[in-house]
């Protein structure tokens, strides 16, 4: 942060004093400034998002006209000529991207080449079951992984921390399409624990949209027998995307604890009689997650990339999906608006990443 | 450590989660469908290609198996027979020079709000699909659409059309309810904005109508009870769910879907549970395609060398790939068609004879580059493993293939403009008449695409025409069939096979039948 101007140089003109009382207003409010400078950074950085989709979906050769209409249509040049106009594609590039950020400022992404409905409107029913999925995913893998990863340090070199080790091990080294094949092979089709694929069974009609999350709008609504079903389509796809997650949570979180173990003020804490439970929470775990913190935030974004394959044998019909479909038939207006959104996500995951340093390390906040 | 180690036990606990995560969907609830043989919703899983569920724009896969059970079409096809026309709402006289085709209306049919389907709709609908200049707009081309009476319809063609009646039965050509559509925005022009509503309602006479339309997840379809036709729909609700083809094999086993429309040979072998597999040849037919442009290759423009990859090409080798039910393609026009050539016409390998017609090519060491998409399927068939396969074939000719694979959007583009060496591909039937393999030939689209010009043959050229315009069965088969003579024995395109098609259906499925232009009509399906 800038340090305030000295008052002497401040006090020659308007400027001085305007970045004086800015200053001010920092030091009085420092977490407020923290956001507006997030804010500010944040807004650059999807610009950027969309110069670089724009200018790496256009470098790809490929005509979207022959992507999108059939065989025949795309012979007929009034057709094409019609496709074209409509999409803005007749326009120089420069002008379609500057006609793309005019728009984007009212909050229109533009209309999909592959679905003929707005981005918007394709997005808002897919972001949610990402949302559903890699939320759901996060939270298990920071659960299962940091408990995993104190148990593993509490019980170093013994029998639970070789199978933890092996575990975790295994967990980011399996690839996740073949994990995901297997682990519907197995808990859908051999055990029949697990149910089939989508986000409901095909005789269930969705519960009424509020948030396009399932268990919370099935909850919102009281239909209790949906939100089961919703839970439980979520529960095998999830679990599967925490493994990568979970292996590498499982490994920070263990190093990260053996680290604190050894310090003294643990020793001290340990020396003066606080029972075991409390060192763990309040001494061991609060200096041991700055770290894994920092490593979930990281994880969250491989677990982001996961989903493509794991929607694709689920049936789960999200981000990941959509991406992969527009990307494949050059859909731009679509990739634009994931590349926006996924911008987005990994801009508030950065966010929360920030904000969560200085809830847990005070030293943080003081800087 | 010890006091360290007490606490552990709520991590202890903690670790028990992951167990607990999955046993939970385990414990609240039994049943994995809610929708098992039986009952009255029939789950249908396929992987989508699926844009729209309007009909005048509409021109994939799964939009036609969705718009057959929406709208009815003016002419049909009976089951999986798509070489004879036979009416639905009307029946039809087409006139001995093959210009004009007269449609009467049948009485009593109605859409789905319980009005009558008239002579203004089918007007309206099939103008709606030439105005749009959308993806099926190439159907009706050249042809004129009138209302000669209260139950009569004329379509006039401006040269001979003989293969119209084959066309009009596409779902794309579904007859609308006009007032509901127009109400809605609908115009016979590309202002069109009905769109957005024919994907949230349908607006036809089908056996069924549409309850919710998503082109990336599923779409549900309920029984009209307003329909008047004579297929009787047996289930009362329809789910068509994206499904991709490895999760189909496990959803049909295990009782989740009663129908898989997308596996393989590979997949469909050792299916367990009482499932019932039914495969047929496909109506796709796989070709190589040799540049005939000088410009482009001088190797593959040589007609010695093209002789070379002809007699070169193991046809039996390939057909071990491509799994049971598949089929070599004697000619471009495939097997089910009128006017495809008979089995024992096809090419099969003369190894010696390839060898010395590469010899008096007057080549030496020759070397292609043979461009296809790798990212493509053809009916859940990899392009790349006929690739591979093709090449190993070449060598022992003599022939070098450098194989250069693409993915399909940026593969299309030179496919397109005529850019390729030698190119692996198929052509899908748009409908199930010959005159739609009359693009293979010289200056034609498919044509142009090798590097073969307007004027290269113009005796092909010429019988091309007069195929074009002839009324009959039997002289139309006699045409095409010559056709195929020839392209086959001085033709940039190497036919090589068909594959196979394999629909897997719980054993309690009935009526399940592969039609090449609607895949599946859906009330048609109907259980013990």
């Amino acid at each position: 942060m800038s340090q305030p101007s000295a008052p002497s140089r401040a006090n020659k003109g308007g400027a001085g004093r305007l970045r004086e009382r800015v200053a001010a207003a920092r030091q009085r409010h420092p977490f407020a400034s923290f956001l507006t400078r997030r804010a500010g950074t944040a807004v650059l950085l999807m610009l950027g998002v969309t110069l670089v989709t724009f200018v790496l979906t256009n470098l790809v050769p490929g005509d979207p006209a022959a992507a999108a209409l059939g065989q025949r249509a795309v012979e007929d040049p009034a057709i094409v000529a019609q496709f074209r106009q409509h999409y803005g594609l007749d326009k120089p590039l420069p002008l379609q991207y500057v006609t793309y950020l005019g728009n984007l400022l009212q909050g229109d992404l533009g209309e999909s080449q592959q679905s003929h409905q707005a981005v918007l409107t394709d997005l808002r029913a897919a972001v949610p079951a990402t949302i559903e999925l890699a939320g759901t995913a996060i939270v298990l893998s920071l659960v299962i992984g940091v408990a995993f990863g104190v148990v593993a340090a509490l019980r170093q070199d013994r029998l639970t921390d070789q199978v933890l080790r092996v575990l975790s091990l295994l967990g980011v080294s399996v690839p996740t399409f073949w994990l995901a094949l297997l682990a519907f092979y197995v808990f859908f089709y051999r055990l029949g624990i697990a149910p089939g694929s989508g986000r409901l069974d095909p005789g269930m009609t969705a519960p009424p949209d509020v948030t396009g999350l399932y268990t919370v709008d099935a909850a919102l609504a009281g239909q209790w027998p949906v939100f089961w079903n919703a839970v439980r389509h979520l529960m095998l796809p999830a679990l599967v995307l925490t493994a990568y997650t979970v292996g590498l949570l499982t490994r920070f979180t263990r190093s990260a604890v053996l680290e604190v173990l050894g310090q003294d003020y643990v020793r001290a804490a340990r020396a003066k009689g606080l029972p075991g439970r409390t060192v763990l929470t309040q001494y061991v775990l609060r200096a041991a997650l700055v770290p894994v913190i920092t490593v979930a935030g990281l994880a969250f974004g491989a677990l982001l990339s996961g989903t493509v394959l794991v929607e694709s044998i689920f049936a789960w019909p999200g981000l990941g999906a959509y991406a992969y479909r527009s990307a494949t038939t050059l859909d731009l207006p679509a990739v634009m608006g994931v590349g926006l959104v996924v911008g987005v996500i990994y801009l508030l995951v950065n966010l929360a990443v920030d904000v969560l340093y200085g809830v847990i390390d005070p030293r943080v906040r003081v800087s | 450590m010890s006091r360290l180690r007490a606490g552990s036990s709520p991590a202890t606990a903690l670790s028990l989660l992951a167990v607990a995560a999955l046993t939970l969907s385990a414990c609240s609830g039994g049943s994995t469908s809610g929708s098992a043989g039986g009952g009255k919703t029939l789950v249908i899983d396929t992987s989508f290609n699926l844009k729209t569920a309007d009909p005048g724009r509409e021109f994939e896969p799964t939009g036609q198996i969705v718009d057959k059970a929406l709208y009815q079409t003016l002419l049909t096809f009976k089951g999986g027979d798509v070489t004879k026309p036979v009416p639905e709402l009307a029946t039809y006289e087409q006139s001995t020079d093959g210009k004009t085709l007269t449609l009467k209306l049948k009485a009593g049919a109605k859409f789905s709000d319980g009005s009558a389907v008239t002579a203004d709709d089918v007007v309206f609908s099939l103008n709606r699909v030439i105005g749009l200049k959308g993806n099926p707009s190439f159907l009706l081309d050249g042809v004129s659409v009138t209302k000669t009476d209260a139950t009569t319809i004329t379509l006039t063609s401006k040269k001979a059309n003989p293969a119209l009646p084959f066309i009009l039965p596409n779902p794309a050509l579904g007859i609308l309810n006009s007032k509901t559509v127009k109400a809605n925005g609908g115009a016979a022009t590309a202002a069109d904005k009905a769109e957005t509503y024919l994907n949230a309602h349908s607006a036809g006479s089908g056996p069924y109508t549409l309850t919710s339309f998503n082109t990336n997840t599923q779409v549900v379809l309920e029984k009209n009870p307003k329909y008047t036709g004579s297929t009787k729909a047996t289930y009362d609700k329809i789910v068509i769910r994206n499904v991709q083809a490895p999760t189909q094999k496990l959803n049909v086993q295990r009782g989740d879907s009663q129908i898989a429309l997308d596996l393989t040979g590979d997949q469909v072998q050792g299916l367990t549970g009482g499932l019932k597999v039914l495969s047929g040849t496909s109506s796709d037919v796989v070709f190589l395609l040799l540049n005939q442009d000088k410009k482009i290759s001088t190797t593959t423009s040589n007609a010695k060398f093209a002789e070379a990859v002809r007699k070169g090409v193991d046809y039996a080798g390939l057909l071990t790939l491509t799994g049971k039910g598949s089929a070599q393609a004697a000619g471009v026009i495939p097997s089910t068609f009128l006017g495809a050539l008979p089995a024992s016409q096809a090419t099969s390998r003369d190894l010696a004879g390839a060898k010395a017609a590469l010899a008096a090519s007057g080549i030496k060491n020759p070397s292609v580059t043979l461009g296809y998409p790798s990212d493509l399927t053809v009916d859940g068939l990899s392009l790349q493993t006929i690739a591979e396969r093709l090449q190993a074939q070449l060598k022992e000719v003599g022939i070098t293939v450098n194989l250069a694979p693409a993915p399909t959007t940026t593969e299309l583009d030179k496919y397109r403009n005529g850019k390729e060496e030698a190119g692996l591909w198929y052509w899908g039937p748009d409908y199930p008449d010959p005159s739609d393999y009359l693009v293979f030939l010289p200056g034609n689209l498919v044509g142009l695409r090798a590097g073969w010009k307007a004027g290269a043959d113009p005796e092909l050229t010429a019988q091309g025409d007069k195929a074009a315009t002839t009324i009959g069965d039997d002289a139309r088969k006699a045409l095409y069939e010559q056709i195929q003579t020839k392209l086959n024995a001085s033709g940039p395109f190497v036919p090589l096979f068909q594959p196979s098609h394999y629909t897997v259906t719980a054993a309690s499925v009935t009526g399940v039948t592969y039609n090449p232009v609607w895949t599946l009509d859906v009330a048609a399906v109907g259980t013990k």
